[in-house]
């Protein structure tokens, strides 16, 4: 099976549909219907390590990951923005890591505006939102150099990462960091497993930002996004008893759900 | 471009915030426009398609000028180390240095112009450039890399403690898998015999079914909610539904 380079009739009917559900359920979500998260451990973790680093009168170190301006790194951004509210409420000082240049100018402007947000636009220092490196060790020895020289208390590592990932979190853990990692790359969350004190798994990383702010659009988007998932879920055992009473069959009318999906029949 | 940006320094800052979501909305528009609009031929295009190429060049040209502020970040910070003589200001010399040589020779070597093939005496630009290249900077990543290595062991030693059910259960299914991937695992299950119903019984076969089996479908799962995750957020952001985050509180 190859990759879609255009949507197929079917493949449009399906995003359109899962766009359908996600918009409908923010617009219900906006006319105040309530609607539950469940507890996440590994935001609600979000709160305990930035008063961990006020306790300890030590800086806070987030990283936003090695790519540019992308869903993920926004997604860092917002979760950035959230902790920069907490630290500046807090009077914590919170240095920002970035590899990307792309990124640079977007987190200087997030950081200021939620200081200015805060009123505490005195305490915004611009070094604390510096570029490291683009390249991806570099940037990992330059992050670990920064961590050790400021003492970090806590560490925040949201975005996309690859084998860096434990180079930063081990010399964080070496340091006696309380450290928080989400990352939606599938083979670097093992890692942060084994040396983050919480983790955000998957789909969480994407539910961060309406879990932290409680905003009805993103709230509302998250339930969206659930019953799409359970959409799909139906779709694939449906796609498997196909698959498994009819088989794998190429041509139309045998397999009806595979030339749909692989081949854009 | 300039349009925008001349639109954007005039606008107050509701006008910037319709100006900004209909940006986003239009670049948004383009690129599933180009997907789902229908395509025909073999490959098979639509009007937009011959688009694409020069679009992504043109959002990277006007990436890569950031580069400028990045090398003026590091410049800023690491000026003010020197010229304040801050503790561990010899590190941030040996960043202007280290930066302005491989500037140097990086530009210097790539307009040499050398022929092909490439002299037996190197010119000396180019030679120092591969000192400084090939010489210092690729074998430090390898380095780097390298240690993750020890870092791996480390993490590994700590993580696998056996102290519930499912700590055990990790640590078994580890245990197989890693010496599934080695000769000595393959020496210990050896006499099993390689075909036949016992032969999954062997540790290499026992440590292919557990990727296969359980852990790429677990991860494919986690897969799954992430694009869904990505989907969503991607229509927010499209939509210029996201708020009060790194957006403007007040929109």
């Amino acid at each position: 099976m190859g990759t879609l380079l255009h949507a197929n009739w079917f493949m449009t009917a399906l995003f359109g549909g899962m766009s359908a559900v996600i918009v409908a359920s923010v617009l219900l979500a906006q006319r105040g219907r309530a609607m539950f998260i469940r507890r996440i451990p590994g935001l609600s973790g979000i709160e305990e390590a930035v008063g961990r680093a006020t306790e300890m009168g030590k800086p806070i170190f987030f990283s936003p990951g090695l790519d540019g301006i992308s869903i993920v790194t926004l997604q860092a951004l917002a979760i950035l923005s959230h902790i920069v509210r907490l630290a500046a409420e807090r009077m914590t000082r919170i240095i920002v890591g970035i590899c990307d240049p792309t990124v640079l100018p977007v987190a200087e402007e997030s950081v200021r505006e939620t200081y200015d947000s805060v009123g505490r636009a005195e305490a915004y220092r611009p070094e604390d939102v510096r570029f490291i490196s683009d390249q991806q060790f570099a940037y990992a020895l330059g992050s670990v150099g920064l961590m050790t020289r400021e003492q970090t208390a806590t560490s925040f590592y949201f975005g996309l990462f690859f084998a860096e990932a434990l180079i930063l979190t081990e010399n964080g853990r070496a340091l006696g960091a309380l450290q928080v990692a989400g990352c939606p790359e599938p083979t670097q969350i093992p890692f942060f497993i084994a040396t983050c004190d919480y983790v955000v798994i998957g789909d969480e990383y994407y539910a961060a930002s309406a879990y932290l702010t409680r905003e009805p659009t993103l709230t509302g988007s998250l339930v969206g996004q659930d019953i799409v998932k359970a959409v799909l879920l139906a779709l694939m055992l449906a796609g498997i008893v196909l698959v498994s009473v009819l088989g794998p069959a190429a041509h139309l009318g045998q397999n009806f759900l595979v030339d749909l999906l692989a081949q854009g029949r | 471009m300039l349009l925008l940006y001349a639109l954007h320094r005039l606008l107050g800052p509701r006008g910037r915030r319709w100006l900004i979501a209909l940006v986003t909305f239009v670049a948004g528009l383009f690129y599933g426009l180009e997907y789902f609009y229908p395509a025909k031929g073999n490959p098979s295009a639509n009007f937009l398609t011959k688009w694409i190429e020069p679009v992504s060049i043109m959002f990277s040209v006007i990436g890569f000028f950031t580069v400028g502020l990045g090398v003026y970040s590091l410049c800023h910070v690491h000026g003010r180390n020197v010229a304040r003589r801050r503790p561990g200001w010899h590190n941030s010399l040996a960043f202007f240095l280290s930066m302005i040589a491989m500037l140097v020779f990086a530009v210097w070597e790539h307009y040499l112009h050398l022929p092909e093939p490439p002299p037996a005496v190197l010119p000396w630009p180019k030679g120092v450039y591969e000192v400084l290249f090939n010489g210092l900077f690729a074998p430090l990543q390898a380095a780097t890399f390298s240690l993750l290595a020890f870092y791996i062991a480390s993490a590994a030693y700590r993580a696998f403690r056996i102290r519930s059910a499912e700590a055990a259960l990790m640590m078994g299914a580890a245990f197989i898998v890693m010496l599934g991937q080695v000769p000595v695992g393959m020496w210990l299950t050896s006499a099993i015999p390689a075909s036949g119903p016992t032969a999954f019984f062997r540790l290499e076969k026992l440590g292919e079914w557990v990727m296969n089996w359980l852990n790429t479908p677990a991860q494919r799962g986690i897969t799954f909610g992430i694009a869904v995750g990505a989907m969503a957020m991607s229509l927010r952001v499209w939509l210029s539904l996201e708020r009060g985050t790194f957006f403007s509180e007040q929109a």
